[in-house]
């Protein structure tokens, strides 16, 4: 597995490359948004970490020109008092992020989950621990009992499983499941966000809820 | 006129004032005096002289003086050089065609010259008005941009303050994740760094309430996020104290700025963790009445200082027994904050024991069913 870091401090790109390479990760680093761009197209990496606070190019537009050929995941690293920018970032096609300082740990384990794949798309279903989802009869069960869901239900279900364990944003769900004029309308996905957690109840996954940005289908 | 006429004077057509009252006057005596003065040297210069002078008067009295007047005047001059010069003297009736002639076209000039002047004058007296409401909205234009400019200069100062504060916080934790778990030094610069780090986001939370470009940013939540979000940040401060929620299950979906009510949430707690004894609860309850948000957090500490209960959310305020490590900006921010999404917070001690913060927020409300 190889890693690209675009962070502008040295020290960040050093001990994430120790962290990384412990894990077993190839990593190469870059120190600004155009020598980042150009590292990915060379060495095209399985996972890519981008840090907002580039000196040269504004980290969102770095992930714009990213997302122009590539669909490689990217986790963000920003200091927390960039909300508006986090979302543009999200908006641009991030998969997840971390807030300076992090804990290596919880980077980590975001870092694997955004490489999952979602094994096999369309036509075989949908896994994720005890739920199941079938796209063709848009059917859901949890640990073996069919689980009722309205034709909303399952299209927001639906989308948090494919992007399980990745934040999606706001947008994204209502864009996905209620159309494009839908995009201010947070109040239906809130409703029926909650709904879901109220069915996924006792189980092992959660519906987390990320202020200002998204959801997030997670196993516990 | 019958009974029913209305008591008041009936309006005149047009309102004339005093000043032109004034130039009417002057510009009659005005062309009288000069009709007087030609006559005197009429012998010298002609009756065609005559008409000169009182266009000359007129155009000048155009300069100045209202369209009415000056047209008055025009009138006026053209009838006194009728009857007292153009011969046959003392009478309307002109001999001569040539004579006639003469007098249809100073008619004429003079009552354009008039008109035309007046005209001229008030287009200038309007370029010169809209020229100065220009000048006074490019000067408002010109004062929000400058400020605007400010407070994006201001803010762009905070984030880099932020950025370069944070940034040796997070190599020194990355650090120490790196060393592992066995190093007993290791644990207390640890410590030490995340006190560190609430010290660093206390001042920066502090100042950008203060500097007031705090907009909070309404969206829908459910309150059980907003609480998830407060505590998952200190869960290990937490671990020593239960929390029991009570009245978040029956509440609809409320439209508040959930990141910073879960600050505000976030600092309370915090405090409670740091006065209350270990084991003791922490309580939150949280109603609705109307369209305004309660939450309550109560401990089971030693309660506030007697009589300090508003003082508490100033800035730097240390309790006189309060351990060490405490930035005192706490409930200074979480009141700011509070203030800032029009809500408020106040503080007493539990009549059973213990501090208990009230916040009350205004939002707006949706069934979540």
């Amino acid at each position: 597995m190889t890693a690209l870091i675009i962070d502008d401090e040295i020290q960040i790109r050093r001990l994430l490359r120790m962290a990384l390479e412990s894990k077993g990760y190839t990593v190469r680093d870059a120190e600004n948004g155009q020598m980042g761009l150009q590292e990915a197209v060379f060495l095209k990496p399985d996972v890519i970490l981008l840090d907002l606070g580039l000196p040269d190019m504004d980290g969102v537009d770095v992930l714009k020109r990213l997302r122009e050929w590539s669909s490689v995941p990217v986790l963000i690293l920003s200091v927390r008092d960039q909300e508006s920018v986090k979302l543009a970032a999200f908006d641009a096609g991030a998969d997840d992020y971390v807030s300076k300082p992090f804990s290596t740990a919880e980077l980590l384990a975001r870092l694997s989950a955004i490489q999952r794949r979602q094994g096999t798309h369309d036509a075989a279903n949908l896994k994720l621990g005890p739920l199941v989802l079938d796209p063709v009869h848009h059917e859901a069960s949890l640990s073996g009992h069919a689980l009722k869901l309205t034709p909303t239900e399952y299209a927001l279900l639906a989308q948090l499983v494919r992007h399980a364990g990745k934040i999606v944003t706001l947008k994204q769900l209502l864009r996905a499941v209620w159309g494009p004029q839908a995009e201010e309308q947070s109040q239906y996905l809130r409703v029926y966000a909650n709904h879901l957690r109220k069915k996924l109840e006792g189980s092992t996954l959660e519906i987390k809820n990320e202020p200002g940005i998204g959801y997030r289908l997670e196993e516990t | 006129m019958s009974a029913t006429d209305s008591p008041t004077a009936p309006p005149s057509p047009t309102p004339v004032s005093l000043a032109e009252v004034g130039q009417y006057s002057c510009g009659l005596t005005l062309v009288f005096v000069l009709a007087s003065t030609c006559w005197v040297l009429l012998p010298y210069t002609g009756d065609l002289f005559v008409a000169l002078v009182f266009l000359m008067a007129i155009v000048l009295a155009g300069t100045w003086w209202n369209r009415g007047p000056v047209l008055m005047m025009a009138v006026v001059s053209a009838l006194v050089w009728n009857y007292f010069f153009i011969p046959p003297q003392f009478t309307l009736h002109i001999d001569k065609p040539q004579d006639m002639v003469m007098f249809s076209l100073f008619f004429v000039v003079a009552l354009s010259m008039g008109h035309l002047i007046t005209r001229l004058r008030a287009r200038e007296a309007a370029l010169a008005q809209h020229h100065q409401e220009r000048e006074h909205l490019l000067e408002l234009k010109h004062r929000a941009e400058l400020l605007a400019e400010s407070e994006r200069l201001h803010r762009t100062l905070l984030d880099s303050v932020a950025h370069e504060l944070k940034t040796p916080i997070a190599i020194i934790r990355t650090a120490l994740d790196g060393l592992g778990q066995g190093n007993p030094y290791a644990r207390e610069i640890e410590t030490a760094n995340r006190r560190l780090q609430r010290i660093v986001e206390s001042f920066l939370e502090m100042t950008r309430v203060e500097s007031e470009a705090l907009e909070p940013q309404p969206d829908w939540c459910e309150i059980g996020d907003v609480l998830h979000a407060a505590t998952k940040p200190i869960q290990e401060e937490l671990a020593a104290h239960p929390l029991l929620i009570t009245g978040t299950t029956d509440l609809p979906l409320l439209r508040l700025d959930s990141r910073l009510l879960a600050q505000v949430l976030g600092n309370l707690l915090h405090n409670a963790t740091r006065y209350a004894p270990a084991g003791t609860n922490i309580e939150i309850a949280a109603s609705l009445a109307g369209s305004t948000l309660e939450l309550r957090v109560r401990d089971h500490g030693p309660g506030l200082p007697l009589g300090a209960e508003d003082q508490l959310f100033e800035k730097f305020y240390r309790a006189p027994d309060s351990p060490a490590g405490g930035t005192g900006l706490g409930l200074a921010i979480a009141r700011g904050l509070m203030r800032a999404m029009k809500g408020d917070i106040e503080a007493h001690t539990h009549p059973t024991g213990g501090a208990e913060f009230v916040l009350h927020l205004p939002v707006k409300t949706r069934s979540a069913a």
